[in-house]
């Protein structure tokens, strides 16, 4: 029983006033007297036996039990459970087994409703108390929710969507929503799926991405939460077919990924600790944090869409720019194909990727501004007009130079015909100076040229450009990316795509 | 504690009382103040911003007490800035916990502190 002290002083200290002594008894026995001296025998059996019925009948008498004159008890309640018995003693009773004069109370009925009162408030303490504690824990309990939000906020603020992201978003769930596992499953891209899995269990879960997938795939399809997007177990046993899953019992929460009409997948959490559960504001949390992973997605597809439109925009410029001279056709796309895939083995970064890839594309637009008589002459060239030829780099870096999102890829551009060694054009940078983007097209574009058809010549063989290539690595190309150039082409089926003729 | 919201001073309070810690708690830190000199508590936690004294001064107006009694205090602040990391770093047994902040986390850095004062 707590709280009891305040009301115990309170007691003998109304004991010293009124001259009415009190005992509190519960089910073991006294628990308080407002007297220090111990009643006689005979009193003290007759306090157990008024304690008694109190405490096994507690409604008897009104709530007020009198076994003899001068003996009254009423029951404490805590929570509609009696918790103690209140008794208030004729002091005279102390002395001697008959009260020798009239009890201090005037009328009986007065000590009754007294007694009655008294116990209703320390029952309605009891129960603001319980409240109190009650409201506080929720509270708490709505603080660790805001806390939660907080820090996952965080984590989905990021615009673009990637594994990264939803590698530590999982993290951050599974630590902070305390589970033993937290996973993003996405049928149609895996290469997003991400797992976070606490190291205790381990043992218990050797195959866990193998179990989640049992687990999507077990969530009925008629379960009439997934109307609202989640689905959820907080007692394996509970649900048909869900036991045979694991011998442990466990609890399972899976939220859809999805915004507007489009489903990507599942967001979920799983614990085999069955002592707590998943409560409804950590669903609504999850529910939240998987509509927001849905939107990035949503968003990521859409800037994907237009970069790829603006990307195919381009290439049709460069087609139209490529048709002036008809040896050259197709000539860029491919030499963008051969630097993405340097840059994939040169493991660079989504931006270094971006300027590459707009770099390659773009290399010949200078191209534009030079005559066709002379990008299709057939004879060797004057060396007015190869000056000429020269100066396509720096006019496709002036042409693009007004674009600031194209500002990454001008080095790449401006000095694609440098050469390794320093005698190349337009400023003649020699080795790790040239720019790394610029150093990758040169070796595409030395190769693709000399496979192609010109003017002046028929194509080389792959052989013949590739033995050309290895030649000119370390004098006119850079040797390390020479070598990277031919890890890509050993293994390029694109190869056989590229007819002589083009 | 001292926090100028009630619900939250309240809901540490009971965290801690339920841990088994005795808790006091003021409502601004001229109280807080106050409190620190006739309490002498092992750990105060404290809100940055309140009426009347603000945390931060509260903490280095008691700094100096921490020569002759350690104790460990926390502040409570929505955003730690670089500058506030620097001056943490000058006061003595001081940490900062982020708001909005976890009361589990908070009873969890408490318990850990007389851990470490019992080694």
């Amino acid at each position: 029983m707590k709280d009891l002290g305040l009301f115990t002083q309170f007691l003998s200290s109304l004991s010293r006033i009124s001259q009415i002594h009190f005992e509190i008894w519960n089910h073991e026995g006294m628990s308080f007297s407002s007297s220090s001296r111990k009643p006689t025998g005979k009193l003290s059996e007759e306090l157990r036996e008024l304690s008694g019925r109190v405490l096994s009948h507690p409604t008897v008498g009104g709530g007020v039990q009198q076994t003899r004159r001068g003996l009254l008890g009423v029951p404490l309640r805590n929570g509609g459970e009696t918790v103690a018995s209140l008794i208030a003693v004729d002091p005279s009773l102390w002395r001697s087994s008959e009260p020798m004069s009239a009890p201090p109370w005037k009328k009986p009925g007065d000590l009754k409703a007294f007694l009655k009162g008294i116990a209703t408030l320390l029952e309605d303490r009891w129960l603001s108390l319980k409240e109190m504690e009650k409201m506080a824990e929720e509270l708490s309990q709505q603080l660790e929710d805001i806390y939660l939000y907080s820090r996952l906020s965080t984590e989905i603020k990021t615009l673009r969507f990637s594994h990264s992201m939803l590698e530590e978003l999982n993290q951050k769930l599974q630590e902070l929503m305390h589970t033993d596992l937290a996973f993003a499953k996405l049928p149609d891209r895996t290469e997003y799926n991400a797992l976070a899995v606490r190291s205790t269990i381990s043992e218990k879960l050797p195959d866990p991405k193998c179990f989640v997938d049992t687990l999507i795939r077990a969530i009925p399809q008629t379960a009439s939460s997934l109307k609202e997007s989640y689905f959820v177990v907080n007692d394996s046993r509970d649900i048909p077919g869900f036991s045979r899953f694991h011998p442990d019992p466990f609890r399972f929460l899976a939220v859809m990924i999805r915004h507007e009409e489009a489903f990507y997948g599942w967001l979920g959490l799983l614990s085999f600790n069955l002592k707590e559960i998943f409560r409804r504001s950590e669903l609504r949390l999850l529910i939240s944090v998987a509509e927001q992973v849905a939107v990035v997605i949503s968003n990521t597809d859409l800037y994907r869409d237009l970069e790829q439109f603006v990307i195919n925009v381009v290439k049709s410029l460069v087609y139209a720019i490529e048709a002036k001279d008809e040896y050259t056709r197709g000539h860029s796309e491919r030499v963008s194909h051969y630097c993405m895939e340097m840059a994939e083995r040169l493991d660079l970064d989504e931006d270094q990727k971006r300027d590459l890839q707009w770099a390659s594309i773009l290399h010949d637009v200078g191209k534009i501004g030079i005559p066709e008589a002379i990008l299709n002459k057939a004879g060797k060239l004057e060396s007015e007009e190869y000056a000429i030829i020269k100066e396509h780099p720096r006019k496709g870096y002036h042409i693009l130079r007004p674009l600031d999102q194209l500002a990454g890829s001008l080095p790449g551009i401006l000095h694609h015909h440098e050469r390794y060694d320093g005698l190349g054009y337009p400023s003649g940078l020699k080795g790790e100076e040239i720019p790394l983007n610029a150093r990758i097209i040169a070796i595409a574009d030395t190769f693709d040229a000399i496979h192609s058809s010109r003017a002046y010549r028929p194509a080389g063989s792959r052989e013949q450009a590739l033995a050309i290539v290895r030649e000119a690595a370390g004098i006119q190309l850079d040797p390390y990316l020479v070598e990277v150039f031919f890890q890509v082409v050993s293994r390029d089926p694109t190869e056989e795509k590229h007819g002589q003729g083009t | 504690m001292i926090d100028d919201e009630a619900h939250i001073r309240r809901v540490i309070e009971l965290k801690l009382k339920n841990r088994g810690y005795a808790v006091v708690t003021a409502s601004n830190g001229e109280e807080g103040l106050y409190l620190i000199h006739r309490e002498r508590p092992d750990v105060v936690i404290s809100d940055i911003m309140m009426p009347r004294l603000d945390g931060k001064t509260l903490c280095e107006v008691t700094d100096d007490l921490k020569k002759d009694r350690s104790f460990l205090t926390i502040i409570m602040t929505c955003r730690i800035s670089p500058e506030e990391h620097e001056w943490v770093d000058g006061m003595q047994e001081t940490l900062f916990m982020e708001k909005p902040f976890s009361p589990a986390r908070l009873v969890r850095s408490i318990d850990e502190y007389f851990h470490a004062q019992e080694k």
